[in-house]
């Protein structure tokens, strides 16, 4: 066990040996700057002031060159050798609204959504405690690093952590996933963690997602429907899918109450070239050029959150921001790196 | 170009070598004015990533690159263009111009 100091304040906090100095940090109950937890965005850059700290994935692609020649770590790879002060400006944005445990889950069920999504359903021995949209981060003893997964469910008491993951044919987590563990396999799941989860402010709610995306959007989905706060409101859930074999999630929101009536969903296929009218009759282009068409009346008063490819992110936030003046603290986002 | 088109921000003499300070002037976003030797380079102060001044955060002389004391994206202060994560929406930069040790920025870049 070492001691993590944070440089001009008194806060210091325990950091298991092995353990990531942002999961300890954030354990703790401090407001670590954050977001994918696993190297990709950059967002928990630190220096290191005092005392010995390793980086477990030294060419995470959220540190730049210079980042590197200046010392630069990224929180959620670094772990200390010894007790260190680290240089680092805390976000009350990212303090966790409940605090993130390591614990071993099984399988319990699996099953198809796309040609090229799957649900997981693990269990854990406690209850499954998170918000709407954040997601675990699974790790493997054969492969380097963790992997995030948003969970789709809601917080419940079984202990029941459900996921939907896309097949990437390369991807060393995915090929376990899909191909190495069998119902009531164990894994490690740390969680909750993610900043951008469902929070009622009384205005109506858009969820954008591209691809694999698809699982915070549901949870909040789901939120929204259940929450008696939000029955005056609605929600509208764009779905960006490649293809129209891509295309998923209107019948996970079928089920909801208010689906139709206060809860709209909209497909957008991106990839027309190859298609035909009979294959596709609806919206095509990149999903972030018809949130303007599907909304009625002022962009500003709506609450966003988004899920997908970083892209796909990084558009819906120019457009937002840049053409029609949303206020930063209404976006709420996770790139999937 | 005459003197109406530009409007006055700072004297150059304020602004620190290797270094940006704040100006806020009525009608405008907060700015950001960068000094590398002889040269000037105007931003806007609000980092496009979150809630931080990029005038107080750390100038790269070598490579013209502004870090944001937040944490620590970056961009190019000669373009604007995003120069490291997070950030990844570039920063809106001002033509400037030095005229008898006042700056300037001109006036329809506003
Ligand atoms: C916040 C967040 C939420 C996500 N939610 C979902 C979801 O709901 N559904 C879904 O299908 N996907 C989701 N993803 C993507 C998912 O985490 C994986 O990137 C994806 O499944 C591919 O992983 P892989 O191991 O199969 O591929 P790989 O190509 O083997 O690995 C890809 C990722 O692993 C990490 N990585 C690679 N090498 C190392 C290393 N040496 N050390 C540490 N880390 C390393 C990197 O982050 C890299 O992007 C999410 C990602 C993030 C950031
Ligand atoms: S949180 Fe560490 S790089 Fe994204
Ligand atoms: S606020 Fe500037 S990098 Fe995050």
């Amino acid at each position: 066990m070492y001691m993590v100091t944070l440089q001009g304040t008194q806060e210091q906090f325990e950091c298991k040996k092995g353990e990531p100095i942002l999961r300890a940090g954030l354990r703790a109950g401090f407001g670590l700057p954050y977001e994918c937890s696993v190297g990709g965005c950059g967002t928990c850059k630190f220096d290191v002031l005092e005392g010995q700290v390793e980086m477990l994935w030294p060419e995470a692609p959220g540190l730049s060159d210079r980042d590197k020649r200046k010392g630069r770590m990224l929180a959620c790879q670094a772990v200390p050798l010894e007790d260190c002060i680290i240089k680092m400006r805390l976000d009350k944005e990212c303090i966790p609204p409940v605090l993130p445990v390591n614990r071993s889950v099984g399988l319990i069920e699996r099953y198809k959504i796309t040609h090229d999504i799957e649900a997981f359903r693990f269990k854990s021995e406690g209850p499954a405690i998170f918000k709407a949209g954040q997601y675990a981060l699974l790790t493997s003893p054969k492969i380097e690093g963790a992997r995030a997964y948003s969970m789709s469910n809601l917080s419940n008491d079984e202990g029941i952590w459900e996921f939907q993951i896309r097949n990437v044919p390369e991807g060393l987590m995915t090929r376990h996933l899909f191909d190495q563990i069998n119902i009531g396999d164990k894994l490690e799941l740390d969680g909750p963690y993610g900043v951008a989860f469902f929070k009622n402010t009384g205005r109506d709610v858009v969820c954008v997602a591209g691809g694999s995306g698809l699982a915070p959007m549901v949870s909040i989905a789901k939120a929204f429907s259940e929450d008696p706060a939000c029955k005056e409101h609605t929600l509208h859930f764009l779905y960006g899918a490649r293809t129209p074999s891509d295309v998923c999630g209107e019948d996970m929101l079928q089920e909801l109450a208010g689906f139709g009536d206060r809860i709209f969903y909209h497909a957008i296929v991106s990839n027309p070239e190859t298609l035909t009218q009979d294959e596709w009759d609806g919206p095509v282009g990149l999903v972030h050029t018809h949130i303007y068409d599907v909304l009625d009346g002022n962009l500003q008063e709506y609450e966003y959150y988004f899920a997908g490819p970083p892209k796909m992110a990084t558009a819906i936030d120019t457009l937002l921001l840049e053409k029609y003046d949303v206020a930063s603290s209404q976006l709420h986002y996770d790139r999937f790196f | 170009m005459t003197l109406v088109d530009l409007v006055e921000v700072c004297t150059l003499s304020e602004v620190p070598d290797g270094e940006g300070i704040k100006i806020t002037i009525e009608g405008l976003p907060a700015l950001a004015v960068y000094r590398v030797g002889e040269e000037v380079f105007v931003s806007d102060d609000l980092c496009t990533h979150g809630d931080a001044s990029l005038s107080e955060g750390e100038l790269d002389i070598e490579d013209y690159v502004i870090e944001c004391p937040f944490h620590q994206g970056g961009f190019d202060i000669r373009t604007g263009s995003v120069a490291g994560a997070p950030c990844t929406r570039p920063i809106r930069v001002y033509e400037a111009w030095i005229k008898n040790g006042l700056v300037y920025i001109k006036k329809q870049d506003l």
